[in-house]
């Protein structure tokens, strides 16, 4: 598969984060091994054999009763925002 | 300071672990933030940790406590809420000292990637602690606690632990409440934790296991009294796993395996060979990274710089979190995402995230199958002890890269119970045996760590850094 920089860049900016020059660089020359290495994925054969996603396949999860629990307080809530007003977390304008 | 959990703690044990946890962590680095244990102090709960110094690993909610998961971008996180686990351990006594350094939000196996700078190994100063768990692995090797606790996605206590000379106890995947850690990748996160015995790891278990309606992944199956667990072993079958010993280089670290065995043998143990593919072994490692990094994207991106975290003015959200995810995570932890990215395009679905997902069925269903032939699977945690800090210019498509030094994941792939425990000393650093059974079977496990324990005479060991030492 061919690859430089600017792909690297694209994959870095869909995550929103970015690269820089250097950074990018040094991933990219990289990619090759990565590559290489995914590659081993194809040695085996997984034909009929379903993805697993979790270790055990047991229901742990369930629906609880539709009442309130585990509230926490809006001043909680907002503890670790940098800033707020009225409750409201501020952010910049999103329409202009 | 060698006391253990097991033993009886005094107000005046505390208040000597915080000054013996200053003075180390001025060699070591592990201290992310030193709890003032005050407010804890006016009480302090009966139970089998009462009076218990213990650490958590920075990625462990701590309510009013700074908990940064060693991030740039979270260095001025507070969390409103307890994990469970901090919950259960104060209920059981445990006055809780420090929270630890790891690699960034526990993305990795060395702990240079912490925001506060490497942690180094109490053995050699010169070499790594290992991670992610790294701080809370040199503050029980070196004589801070008892206990401490980590996580572990691929191997981040139980090679830690072979680094440092310690026990490492990663449980099945379940048994210990996850609610509260700041997560890396859901299907392969564990809670796991470090003592200098196979007792104290049994005590915590008991401690630390119970289901817990706040993580969905959490066991319904009953806790054990895992303190019971039997050592006799005479009639078992340690299966020693082929597919890991057969690539390892070091042949001080496999005489030291074969010394071991020896040992096992002549108290009644049957030793057999057990194996898993090679193909199935040399895809270990890129099924854990495509599988765990592309978990990681989606868990981190909350990490925007609006809710919470450090955030980065911009003239718009997208701005604020682009610049804020730029700033706030490293190289190292921006490098593995763009491999997350990777996995995660669309014409990379099928091709590689279902296709790691299909490749771990099979690893497992391989695992499982040595335990038909084994009551218990074992092989050298590591093929090496800690590398130099300056790193390690191994090849990364040889087998013992590719096996040997990730063959541990298979715990997390499968979430079967998992321990590592120090098994002897290359060039004066230790290096551990990782034993593992059938999933719920930690009781049965401790017995078969035990039984090792006692042919090493390698339980509470510590190596204290005084200021001789560098």
């Amino acid at each position: 598969m061919k690859h430089d920089q600017a792909f690297v860049i694209q994959l870095a900016n869909q995550l929103m984060f970015t690269l820089s020059e250097n950074e990018a660089r040094e991933i990219n020359e990289d990619f090759d091994v990565l590559l290489a290495q995914l590659d081993l994925l194809d040695d085996v054969n997984t034909e009929n054999v379903e993805p697993m996603a979790y270790p055990f396949e047991d229901e742990t999860d369930f629906l609880r009763e539709d009442v309130v629990s585990h509230v926490i307080t809006q001043d909680e809530a907002l503890a670790n925002v940098k800033v707020e007003d009225a409750g409201l977390i501020v952010v910049p304008k999103v329409v202009k | 300071m060698n006391k253990r959990v097991q033993d009886k703690w005094t107000m005046e044990d505390i208040e000597a672990a915080i000054r013996h946890m200053h003075q180390s962590h001025e060699k070591l680095n592990h201290v992310v933030t030193f709890v003032d244990p005050r407010k804890q102090l006016l009480d302090v709960a009966e139970g089998p940790f009462h009076q218990v110094p213990i650490a958590l690993k920075d990625n462990v909610n701590t309510k009013g406590i700074l908990t940064t998961a060693s991030s740039k971008i979270l260095s001025d996180y507070v969390p409103v809420y307890d994990a469970t686990i901090t919950k259960k351990l104060r209920e059981a006594g445990a006055v809780v000292i420090a929270k630890t350094s790891l690699d960034e939000l526990g993305m990795g196996g060395t702990n240079l990637s912490a925001a506060t700078g490497p942690v180094l190994n109490p053995y050699d100063l010169s070499r790594i602690s290992g991670g992610s768990s790294g701080g809370s692995a040199v503050a029980v090797a070196s004589g801070d606690v008892p206990f401490a606790i980590g996580s572990d996605t691929g191997d981040s206590v139980r090679k830690p632990a072979s680094f440092c000379g310690i026990t490492g106890t990663k449980p099945t995947y379940g048994r210990i409440s996850r609610y509260g850690i700041i997560p890396y990748a859901s299907s392969l996160d564990h809670v796991a934790f470090f003592t200098r015995n196979v007792k104290d790891a049994a005590i915590g278990l008991g401690v630390l296991a119970g289901r817990d309606d706040h993580d969905m992944t959490s066991s319904f199956l009953p806790v054990d009294d895992y303190e019971n667990y039997d050592a006799n072993i005479e009639g078992k079958v340690f299966g020693v796993l082929k597919s890991v010993t057969d690539y390892i280089e070091d042949a001080r670290v496999l005489a030291l395996f074969d010394q071991l065995l020896d040992k096992l043998k002549a108290k009644g143990a049957i030793i057999k060979e057990v194996e898993i593919p090679y193909n199935l072994m040399k895809a270990v490692w890129s099924t854990y990274n495509i599988l765990s990094n592309c978990e990681a994207t989606a868990n981190h991106s909350n990490l925007d710089g609006l809710r919470f975290g450090v955030g980065v003015s911009g003239e718009s959200v997208e701005e604020v979190m682009t610049k804020s995810r730029t700033q706030g995570l490293s190289f190292y932890i921006r490098r593995r995402f763009v491999t997350g990215s990777y996995g995660l395009l669309q014409e990379n679905q099928e091709k590689l995230f279902k296709k790691a997902q299909r490749v771990r069925r099979l690893i497992v269903e391989a695992y499982r199958q040595c335990f038909e032939a084994a009551d218990v699977v074992l092989a050298p945690a590591s093929g090496r002890i800690a590398t130099k800090l300056s790193g390690s210019d191994s090849d990364p498509m040889s087998d013992e890269s590719l096996i040997v030094e990730n063959w541990l994941v298979l715990g997390n792939f499968s979430g079967y119970p998992s321990v590592t425990l120090p098994m002897g000393f290359v060039d004066e650093c230790p290096i551990g045996v990782n034993l593992n059974t059938l999933p719920f079977t930690e009781k049965q496990l401790f017995g078969y760590c035990a039984a090792v324990e006692e042919v090493t005479g390698y339980a509470d060991m510590v190596k204290e850094v005084g200021k001789d030492e560098l």
